[in-house]
Formats: C-alpha cells, structure tokens, sequence
C-alpha cells in the first residue's frame, strides 16, 4: 500500500533503486510462500503413503496453512504487477473453499427405501444398510451361498426416525446440557438417552415400511440386530449394540428402537457430548433375519490368526444359537482344517459343552442343560466341517483378506451363513526373534537373527565385505553382509532381501531398509559362511528362517495391509483435499493455456505466479507498463537463458541490455558461476543426444523428453548486490531457488537452496530428493526434506567457505541438470551419487558407448 | 502371551488407524476407547501391558490419565500421543511419569519402535523389582 501510495505522488522522488528494491520485496515474499506451498504441498503428498498416522486436526492446520501461502502469493503477485491478476483471488478463495467444505463433509447417507429385503443387496450398498448386512447380502446374491431370509432397516430410515420424531435436536440439547463428570454420571446420561430413543414415536410411513416387511415373517421368529454403517460406529464403540434372538415380527418397531436406541453407549454419548450431534453420522442399519433354529453354531476363521504359516482353517462349534460360541460362555469343539485341496481335517478336540442358547417358544433364549452324551459329542460331522471349511475359503477369495465367519447349522443339518467380517491376522512381533510356532516348508539354512523389516523374498546371495561392492551389487539380490551398510540405499529400491551378523532393527540401515519394504533380517549369526555367493536362497523375515532355493508358499500370501489403512475415512479425505490442491494443469508458460483464469488448483496458482512474478521482477512482459530498468541479459557460453537484476553494486555497468561474466561484481554470483563452469561438467543440453539411447532402454519410465528439452532453454534469473544473490531457475518440471549473502562478517553469511519437483511419480521424487540431501548434507547444510521438496541451509560460514560452498552448490546443480535427464532409473541415480562423492562430475558412465570409443 | 495393549483417543478415526497398525503383524492385542472416563474401570477388569493415550481429550486429558492410571498400576508404560506444537506439555507428560511421547503425524513405525522398547522397559522394571526382593 505505501509503495502505491508513495508513487502516486512522489513517482518523480522516488530513484530507482529504491523502487526496484520494493518490487524485490514483494517478489521475495512471494518466493518464501511459494517454497512454503510447496512444502506444504508435499509434506500433505508424504502423508498418503500410508506411513503416516494423522488426524483431523492435521488435515486443517495444513489446509489452512497451504491456504494463507497460495493467498499470500496471489497478493504478492498483484502487488507486483499493479493487480494484473485479481481473478486468481477468486479462483483461490474458490478453491479454499472446496478444501474447507471437504475438511468438514461427513459422509451423507444414500437416499434409499426404509426397508430393503436382503436378496437386493451386495457389498456396494454398505452406506445404506451397513457392512455387516451389505456383505451378507453378498454372499447370498453374488456367491450364491446359504443365508437365511431377512431385509435391512436402512440409514435413511435412522434419519428419518430422528429427524421426524423431534430426537435429533432433543439429543443435541440434551447432550449440550448434560453435566458428565465421571463414568457415572455419563452413564446415567446414557441411559436417559436409551430411554427417550425407546418412547420416541415412529413417524407413520417408517412404521407402515416396517409392518410392511414383518408381514413376510409372519409366525416366524426373527434375529435383529444392529449393522453400522461406516466401520467407525462398528469398531470404536463395538460390541455393545444389542443383539435380539428369536423376536417376533409383529412387534418390528419397538425392537427396531430397541437396536437403534442400544447406539447410545457410553462410549457414543462422550463422543457426541464433543461433536455437534448429527442424525447424518455415524448413522444405523438394522439387520433382520429369519432366525436359524440352529442345532449348532459358532465360528470359522478362514486362517488361524495366531498361526498363519500353519495354512490351517480354525472352526469353533457349540450346541445352539451361536451367542455362547461368540462371547465364550461355553468352551466350544476346535477343528483345524488344512486349507491345501482334500482340506484334510489336522486336528479336532471336542470339548465338554453342558449347556446350550436355546429359543424359548414365547420368544427369546433360555439356557438348556445337556444330556453328558450330547455334552461331549462332536458338533460337527467330518463331512460338515470339510463343507464349512471351503466356504471359509470361497469368502476369503471373494473378499480378498482372511475371513471370521458366524455360521450355524439347523436341525436338518443345513448350513447357514450369518456374518462374515475380515479378520485380523497377527503374524509374530515386530522386531521379535524366533516365532513360537515351528512350521517349516524345508529344512532351513539358518533359523535365527531378528525381524527388522517383515516379509519374504527371494533371490541369489550376494556377499557384501566392502562399501566398494555396492556398485556390483545386481538387481534382486540377497545381500549378506557382517555388519548393517547404510550405503546399500543406493540399492534399497533394486534388492529383495538383507541379511547381516550383527545390527539392530533400530539402526539406520534398517530404517531405511523398512522405507523401502526390503525384508531384513539382523543378528544372523554365521549368515556370510553358511551362505553362498550366487546360491538361491529364501528369505522369511517374519519367522526369522533363510530357506534354500524358492519356496512358493512363503512369496505367495502377503496380505497387503494398507488398504485398511487407506480405506479410512481421514485419509479419504485427505486424497479428496490433495485433488483440489496439487495436480497441476499449467504446464508450458509459452502455451496458450498457461492463463490465470485456467489456475484450477493451488498448484496452479504457485506455478503460475512464480512464471509472473518472474517476468513482472524483471519486465519481461511486453504488456508490462514498468519499463525494464536494470535489467540485463547475460551473455554466456553457459546454456542459460539468465536475466539479471541489479539492486545495487552487483555489476559494473548500468542500463544495458546484454552483460558479460566479466561484468559481474557480485561475490556470490561469481562463485556460482564458477560452479557452473568447472571443467568437467558437461550441460545437459549437450548431453541429451547420448542421453536420448540410454533413456529408451528404459520403457516404463514417466520421463516426458519433450518437455525436459524444452526446459533445457528455460529462463533463470539472478538478483543481486554486490554481497547477495538470489538466483531462480525452473527447468522443465523442476524448480530451485537459491538465495545467499556472502561477506566478511561471518554472522551475516548464508546459503539457503531450495528444490523441488520432477515428472516422474511421488515415490521416485522423493528418492531423489533423499541422494540430493544426502549431497548436500556432505556439504555442510542443514538439510530439511518434505516429500520431494528439499531445502537447505547453511549459516555463518567465513566468507571464503560459504563462497567455496556457493561454487559447490553452482557444480550440483549443473550436476543435477544431468541428473534430471537420466533419472529415469534409480539405479543412475545411485550411479550419480557415487559419482558426485567421487568427485567425478563429468557422468561420463552415462555414456558407455562414447567412453568405450 | 500376545502383549495387551489399551489405546485411548478421542476421535475414533484415529483410534481405528492406530488399533490397525498396532496390530498389524505384530501380535499384540489391542483394546480401544474413545472415551478417557472408562480407563480406570478397564485397567481395574484386566491388566494390560502398555497405555498408549492422546494427550488432549475432553474431560480426562492424557495429563489427568497419567496419574490415574499409575495410582492403578505404577509400573505401567503409558505413550503419550501429542500435538505438533505442544512440546512442553509432553516435556510435562514425561516428567508426571510417561514413557515417552511422540508428535502427530507419525510414521508408523516410529510408534511402534516406541512401544517395543517400552514393552522391554517394562519387562527389566520387573526383573530388577524381584532381584531386589531376593
């Protein structure tokens, strides 16, 4: 404001330099909330890996941080250009907008019919009827498998039972008003809430869709019980929702209430004391289902969760309903069914069961004493375990993820379904030694050391004596070596196992080795004399075993289990705020398209200022009304399209279009330019015809050559003093910054180096963002890496160090121009790090056919 | 013995995000609630090995649970789960007796990393406490 002002009427007092200082300013402030976008961008980007735990209050710190920076950038961008670009405000705020609406979205519930019968439901309709009732109904209409009849009480009829009896705002007033102190006190709530759901009038045409579905169960008695909707209600405040056995149908609605009400646990009042009470979350299905009048029931996990490696199904049976086998008020029959073709029963103990859950004809359940014969008698016949057996294993495969399945048998011995849920499968400890269980394909080479990362892999051994053998090491090895390497990152991404003597699963090799999901094993002891060079070996991390040759059965079930993470409704919404935020749409500043009316997200907006303001910093713009003033061209054998601005004391000459190296001035400036010219680097432009051979062999990568080219003529821009500099410089994808005060004052002197980007995907990013810090790191700086962004500091360093560390910097990022040409593989990354330490920055290895010559 | 672990947070996403990866081939067994009131009644009905407890709840913060669980049991590990920004409470957290705390967001096996060796701080409180007794 005070820069317009004062030009308004003092334009004629103000002198230029001071001008151009001003414009610097907002220029540098718009830099430093581009940097922190970035960041931003990708620290949220590092956060969908599924490595992470976050929450909510994560999501809105971010958001609004990100937020504030892209604002902050569009009005430093105005500023700059005499508020060129007022339409990027409302394309922000348009898109801060989105971002907070999805910040603070609950799922909505589906728009369906009270009431929908059980052959018309499938997996997909888990939002209406919930998940227990959704993948019932799958397994009845998709696998074609025995359940008995029954409908779901949707989602919408909870909301329409709320909503017209007047409970959703009584609740909310209630729970607003109520005094919770202890667990009694919240307790006592909780049951005053139960009651009022219970006396809540069903409005007319809930009740009418209600009798409606009980006519078809006429004289026949029902199970009801609850199906929540979104695996929260279901797992946070599980197990206490009521369950009712053998009621009759004419009575549907008080026991639909009956079910709904059960929702207000303890647990569910402290949760909504909190939250604005809503009938839209965490809503609640109702199933009901004929009951089964069952001789016997219990249940099956399609894999012994305690013993996976053991391949076996674990069936659990009682007599009668199924509720003593599920809370354990009998100790049922155990059968072990193995789960290879023949399904061979392993083992069964049958257990003494003196009483079973039994209908009562008036309705409900009464406990019946046995008979000792029926006691110990086998639930099940050979024949119906092997049949409830492959069930179990259809479900599994159905559902893809080990199964725990509610089944029971009525009186005529047929089977009927009742639930069926994944199972969590617990393969030993993290980080423990040997496993209990001695389950063993083959005689093991070695069956000792602790489990640093899990998993198995298979591949031929490789001893590593020696950080030189690093380069030699080939793609999908087994690397065995005495002691833990950090080196072997440079591997990490091509190599299937590590084996070493000693070591920790704490130390950083193993850190880096669980990034890469490379099964390690640490403390195998003799592993480099037992093991052979080039021999084939197993590695099962998880049962700490080393096998010899290829075992099938270890590679084949590795259940992935991020998709229970990602299927989380926080990093839902996540994915969902990064859509609005980081694909970027304005690629090519010389294409037509690249308009601030064409900004779609945030990435849009920094990309597209930080071209602007660039041209504005130095009156690039034809249209630009500033006439370019201090602003010149270098002439240069370097590769580089470089406009420079002088704020004072950085060049010898003044007001002229072109300058050469030798008019250059400014200390730091010259130390870079140093850099840039050291005689072994060869640019990138001259590269890439060599460059072009060597990248076709490498089909999948992502690498966009046309683009890159292009990039290779972009502009950079250098402002300087005779002290400072602040050099930009955007290369295709790419982007860095460098900004740097060089004196004799040692407590002024810094580097600060920013990068960011590539076009290759997040994971590769962020590899190359790791070697670069590690560079870096070996420089001297402090070294900050987010996601694929790094940035890095350096401080207080005498004049003649930060100048000598400027020219280092000025070498890497010639070397990184190369770099980003040939990072189309990891393994030339690794290669170039090498290189880079070696102090060998011609990459002449790139070029094997021209070396060879 | 698979360790009983108990987890208390106030919002249930996380709660499940945590329950998923604790459990996650690690063979411990996970309790969880959303609701700090009922801590005492659950340590009282069945011990568990190992607290893990978001600092900033309603009510009952993670501060007030320290104390109410060590009155409980004084030689169980409780991990504080804390917000980015709020070191000093969990400076705090440590001092009143907690383990350890770690800040949202976390890697995954940053927290897992912590419980292991709180778990093997545990086991050599124990020992120690009965080589005293000898």
């Amino acid at each position: 404001m005070l820069f317009r002002f004062l030009r308004r009427f003092l334009k004629e007092e103000i002198d230029e330099p001071a001008r151009l200082r001003l414009k610097f300013q907002h220029f540098r402030r718009l830099l430093e909330n581009n940097a922190k976008a970035l960041e931003t961008m990708a620290d949220m980007e590092e956060k969908l890996s599924g490595d992470f735990l976050f929450d909510r209050v994560y999501l809105q710190t971010q958001a609004e941080r990100l937020g504030d920076s892209v604002s902050q950038i569009v009005a430093e961008l105005n500023l700059l250009t005499a508020n060129r670009y007022p339409e990027l405000r409302a394309i922000c705020q348009k898109i801060k907008e989105e971002i907070g609406r999805e910040l603070t979205a609950a799922a909505s519930i589906p728009e369906t019919a009270y009431v929908l019968p059980l052959s018309s439901l499938t997996r997909e309709t888990a939002a209406s009827v919930g998940a227990k009732m959704a993948n019932l109904g799958e397994m009845g209409n998709r696998l074609h498998l025995p359940v008995p009849a029954g409908f779901a009480i949707t989602a919408s009829a909870y909301k329409r039972f709320l909503e017209a009896s007047g409970l959703e705002g009584e609740l909310a007033q209630r729970l607003a008003q109520a005094r919770i102190d202890d667990l009694e006190s919240l307790e006592a709530v909780s049951r005053e809430i139960q009651a009022l759901v219970r006396q809540a009038p069903l409005p007319p045409d809930l009740e009418a869709a209600l009798a409606e579905a009980g006519k078809a169960f006429q004289g026949r008695p029902l199970a009801v019980r609850s199906s929540a909707v979104g695996e929260d209600t279901e797992f946070s405040f599980a197990g206490q929702f009521a369950t009712l056995l053998n009621v009759d149908a004419q009575e549907l609605p008080a026991h639909y209430k009956e079910i709904v009400a059960s929702k207000f646990t303890s647990r569910a009042i402290f949760y909504w004391k909190y939250q604005n009470f809503s009938a839209e979350e965490l809503p609640m299905a109702v199933g009901c289902l004929a009951l089964v009048p069952a001789r016997a029931s219990g249940v099956m996990f399609s894999l012994d969760p305690h013993a996976a490696e053991s391949n076996t199904v674990l069936i659990s049976a009682v007599w009668g309903l199924g509720k003593y086998a599920v809370d354990g008020a009998v100790s049922p029959d155990l059968y072990r069914v193995s789960r290879e073709p023949g399904l061979e029963i392993t083992s069964q103990r049958v257990a003494e069961k003196p009483v079973a859950l039994v209908p009562r004809p008036e309705g409900g359940t009464r406990e019946a004493a046995l008979d000792l014969d029926q006691a110990t008698s086998p639930c099940l016949s050979p024949e119906q375990i092997q049949h409830l057996a492959a069930i179990a294993l259809k479900l599994e495969k159905h559902f893809g993820h080990p199964q725990d399945i509610e089944w029971a048998l009525d009186e005529s011995g047929a089977i009927y379904l009742l639930q069926s849920r994944p199972l969590r499968v617990a393969v030993p400890s993290f980080a423990a030694g040997e496993r209990e269980s001695t389950w063993e394909p083959v005689p093991p080479l070695l069956r000792f050391g602790i489990r640093a990362v899990g998993g198995a892999a298979a591949g031929r051994v490789f001893l590593y004596t020696r950080d030189e053998d690093v380069a030699n090491i080939p793609p999908g090895a087994v690397v065995v070596a005495r002691q833990p390497a950090a080196k072997l990152v440079l591997v990490m991404d091509r190599i299937n196992a590590i084996l070493t003597e000693v070591g920790s699963p704490t130390d950083h090799m193993s850190i880096l080795a669980r990034e890469f999901r490379v099964p390690t094993l640490v403390e195998v002891g003799g592993a480099t004399r037992v093991l052979h060079p080039g021999q084939v070996v197993t590695v099962d991390a998880d049962a700490a075993r080393v096998y010899p040759g290829l075992v099938s059965e270890l590679l084949e079930h590795r259940p992935r289990p991020d998709e229970d993470v990602r299927s989380n409704p926080i990093f839902q919404k996540l994915a969902r705020i990064l859509k609005k935020a980081t694909p970027l749409n304005l690629l090519d500043p010389e294409s037509p398209e690249f308009e601030a009316s064409r900004c779609r997200t945030f990435h849009d907006i920094t990309r597209f200022a930080h071209e602007k303001s660039m041209d504005a910093m130095f009156a690039l713009d034809a249209g630009q009304s500033l006439e370019p003033r201090g602003c010149s061209r270098l002439r240069t054998g370097l590769p580089l399209n470089l406009f420079i601005l002088d704020l004072g004391g950085g060049l010898k000459v003044s007001g002229q279009a072109w300058v050469t190296e030798d008019d250059i001035i400014s200390r730091p400036f010259k130390a870079l330019l140093r850099g840039f010219h050291h005689p072994q680097v060869t640019w990138a432009g001259q590269l890439a015809p060599d460059l072009k051979g060597f990248i076709s062999v490498f089909a999948n990568t992502m690498y966009d050559m046309g683009k890159a080219e292009k990039g290779l003529g972009g502009k950079s821009f250098a402002v300087i003093t005779d002290n400072y500099l602040n050099f930009n410089s955007r290369l295709g994808y790419h982007f860095a910054i460098l900004d740097a005060y060089v004196s004799e004052n040692k407590d002024d002197n810094y580097i600060s180096f920013q990068f960011k980007g590539g076009a290759a995907g997040v994971e590769r990013r962020e590899r190359r963002a790791r070697l670069l810090s590690e560079i870096l790191d070996d420089l001297g700086f402090k070294v900050q890496v987010t996601g694929d962004m790094v940035r890095a500091r350096m401080v207080k360093y005498s004049l003649l160090e930060t100048e000598q560390t400027l020219e280092l910097v000025g070498l890497l990022s010639a070397f990184a121009r190369q770099l980003d040409l040939a990072l189309s593989s990891e393994a030339v990354v690794a290669r170039c790090f090498q290189a880079f330490k070696e102090a060998d920055y011609s990459l002449s290895f790139l070029r094997p056919a021209v070396s060879e010559q | 013995m698979a360790e009983q672990l108990l987890v208390v947070d106030d919002e249930p996403n996380m709660l499940r995000l945590l329950k998923t990866i604790l459990m996650d081939k690690t063979g411990y067994e996970v309790a969880t609630t959303n609701n700090p009131l009922e801590v005492a009644k659950m340590l009282q009905d069945k011990p568990y090995d190992l607290v893990v407890t978001d600092l900033k709840m309603p009510l009952v913060d993670g501060m007030d649970l320290i104390e109410i669980i060590k009155k409980i049991d004084p030689l169980i590990p409780i991990i504080i789960i804390t917000a980015y920004g709020t070191m000093e409470t969990a400076e705090e957290a440590v001092q009143k007796g907690a383990y350890d705390f770690i800040t949202k967001p976390f890697r995954k096996e940053t927290i897992l990393i912590t419980i292991k060796r709180a778990l093997e701080w545990k086991k050599m409180q124990k020992e120690l406490a009965a080589l005293k007794k000898q």
